[in-house]
């Protein structure tokens, strides 16, 4: 249906189960980001890694601006990668934004995905007073996309077009692993707002596939507030707060996030909206 | 206070001129220099053992969760990231980042410089303030280049409807004055036939402007067609020469040759004739009686992929400040030594505009009272 979706997503399928593992990276990184983890999951799952496309090593040509405006352009990658793989009881493990993508996935759709593993999750990262706490102000976003500016004018700027001119030179290619994962200041900045300014609030209740939502302790980006709310309005959710700090424990505390992932996947899955499944 | 053993601060580090701090990859920090805690105003007490965010702004911290950290832990190092430090004070600190992580006594941790960037940051913003400035600028510009082009293409598209307009009638004042001369509405005596000839060069001269307007507006619009071949540079001359012999002789002109015979152009040969008599005609009148044109081909200087057709005359020359203006359309160069010239001005405009349509270019040298060099430069074929 999509033949150049896996070279599209730099998709890369291992592992030695059946059952498919769909991992999607967050905001800022690509699917390297999962290296900690993955091997914990090889010997039981197909594991599927991808780069959204303006991520990693995806085909920048492919990159839409219109498209990638929003996180259902990054939905749809998902969904095209589920289609062009055959992929039937996928068990989507997403980080920070790509969680909502799950979401957004699972809505559309449902008979795909089997649970929805969710590391950092917010529906939605801008306060919204009185009643939802989200973390941040716009301005706070504003200071990021500042900051991105800056360093992606030094590192993007000056190593994308080396790059891409000089595909024989896998030295450089090097100092791009080492680098961001996307080197484009101008994708890398809509993915920011993609992100930041989404609000996927109203999406949350209509989702019919089970969920475990990783949250950590201390965790900046997606406070406490956030995994209460996700927990309140996410039907057939399991919170689980993680003893690991900061945004990012896949790759900070790969073995608690491993060692609850596992605990999630072995019990059974709670079918949310049993009713309406049924009828 | 209390510090982990082997945590104890080099008294060196201290006296840096630049920040240091040590972090553990739950973020909790382990160490921080004097310096750093001068820059922001605080205590080293109220640094260690809290989250290193606390000394960021919330923009950086979520770059620091996005980007910073993901690099540290995949990579091992991070350089020259640019951060906000937030002083206790509530003023932002500009910092530039060399971070490493590595295996210390069991523990993972990022040993990070801090360097300020006071200066370099008001660089950096005007740098992307001229940056966006210019992308408006580009985006302004093409629109006023578009309405150029749109006038230029309308005056062009004009000139080429009056020109044809203009034809029409002249052709048949031209025609009804030939049957006049011809005596098919009666007898014509001297005085007559005298007056007719000169309806009949006015109206021949007209026709040329005309002609040369219709040319130039063609070529303006885009709508010339090139039939680029590999042609022989002598056979163009060869041809040429007959044309512009009688007018050369006519003005006590000598002429010289000196064309190999296999060097060869890639062009349209109608149009390297055109340029060539053209360039032929203003040498011949621009040069005074007893003087020489003479006509050279070689293989560029500059290129082996370009060939150079040379006219080159001993007339009355060009002032260097007019040599470009000379390709302008209706530009004759008044000389106060010469008469002024018949012709419309808009012979070398058109053999520009086409010498460039077939990839090459003309050039003009000139010395007053020496003489000028005009250049034809082509693909060679």
């Amino acid at each position: 249906m999509h033949p150049a979706t896996l070279r599209r997503n730099n998709v890369k399928v291992f592992g030695k189960g059946t059952q498919p593992m769909l991992f999607a990276h967050g905001f800022g990184c690509d699917q390297h980001m999962w290296r900690f983890v993955t091997p914990a999951f090889e010997n039981d799952y197909r594991i599927v890694l991808f780069d959204y496309v303006g991520s990693g090593k995806s085909d920048l040509a492919a990159y839409d601006a219109e498209r990638y405006a929003l996180l259902e352009g990054y939905t749809q990658d998902v969904l095209d990668i589920c289609y062009e793989l055959d992929l039937h009881d996928v068990i989507f493990v997403g980080h920070s934004v790509s969680c909502m993508v799950g979401v957004l996935a699972a809505n559309r759709e449902p008979e795909l995905f089997e649970r929805l593993v969710m590391i950092g999750p917010s529906p939605r990262y801008i306060n919204d007073a009185p009643d939802y706490v989200g973390g941040f102000e716009r301005a706070d976003i504003e200071g990021l996309l500042e900051m991105m500016e800056k360093n992606y004018i030094g590192w993007a700027n000056f190593l994308a077009p080396a790059i891409m001119k000089n595909p024989d030179r896998p030295e450089l290619t090097g100092e791009l692993e080492a680098s961001f994962c996307s080197t484009d200041p101008i994708i890398a900045k809509r993915f920011a707002e993609a992100t930041f300014f989404a609000d996927n609030r109203a999406d949350l209740p209509a989702v019919l596939v089970p969920s475990l939502i990783m949250q950590c302790s201390d965790d900046m980006i997606a406070p406490n507030a956030v995994g209460d709310y996700l927990s309140r309005e996410l039907p057939g959710s399991t919170l689980h707060t993680l003893k690991a700090t900061g945004h990012c424990p896949h790759m900070s505390h790969p073995d608690e996030t491993i060692a609850v992932m596992r605990e999630y996947l072995r019990s059974p899955v709670a079918a949310p909206h049993a009713e309406q499944r049924a009828g | 206070m209390t510090r982990h053993d082997g945590d104890a601060i080099d008294p060196l580090l201290d006296g840096e001129p630049c920040g240091f701090i040590s972090f553990l990859d739950d973020g909790s920090v382990r160490v921080a220099n004097q310096t750093l805690a001068n820059m922001l105003g605080r205590e080293r007490e109220e640094i260690i053992g809290k989250h290193v965010e606390g000394i960021l702004t919330v923009g950086s911290r979520i770059f620091y969760q996005t980007h910073f950290f993901p690099l540290l832990r995949l990579h091992g190092h991070a350089d020259e990231i640019f951060l906000l430090l937030r002083a206790k004070s509530g003023e932002d600190i500009a910092v530039l980042a060399n971070a490493i992580r590595r295996e210390r006594d069991g523990e993972w941790i990022t040993d990070a410089v801090l360097l300020r960037l006071v200066e370099r940051r008001k660089f950096e913003d005007a740098l992307l303030e001229a940056k966006r400035a210019a992308e408006l600028a580009t985006v302004e510009l093409k629109h006023q280049r578009k309405i150029a082009e749109d006038a230029n293409r309308a005056k062009s598209a004009f000139l080429a409807m009056m020109s044809h307009e203009l034809r029409t009638p002249l052709n048949a004042i031209g025609g009804y004055v030939q049957l006049i001369e011809m005596g098919v509405h009666g007898p014509v005596n001297d005085a007559q036939r005298e007056a007719l000839g000169r309806v009949t060069r006015s109206q021949q001269h007209l026709l040329r402007l005309i002609n040369d307007l219709l040319n130039l507006a063609r070529i303006e619009s885009g709508r010339i067609d090139y039939d680029l071949q590999a042609i022989s540079l002598d056979e163009v001359v060869q041809a040429t020469i007959p044309m512009i012999e009688p007018q050369l002789a006519a003005r006590g002109l000598r002429y010289e040759l000196n064309v190999p015979p296999d060097l060869r152009a890639q062009a349209d040969r109608e149009k390297v004739e055109q340029i060539l008599l053209n360039l032929l005609s203003n040498a011949s009148k621009f040069t005074p009686a007893g003087g020489c044109v003479s006509i050279e081909a070689e293989i560029a200087i500059d290129s082996d992929e370009m060939v150079e057709l040379r006219v080159r005359d001993t007339g009355v020359g060009i002032p260097k400040n007019r040599l470009e203006q000379i390709f302008e359309p209706f530009v004759q160069v008044e000389n106060s030594r010469a008469a002024r010239v018949e012709g419309s001005g808009l012979g070398l405009s058109i053999s520009r505009e086409m010498a460039r349509g077939m990839g090459g270019d003309i050039l003009a040298e000139s010395a007053v009272g020496v003489g000028s060099t005009f250049e034809i430069r082509l693909r060679r074929g």
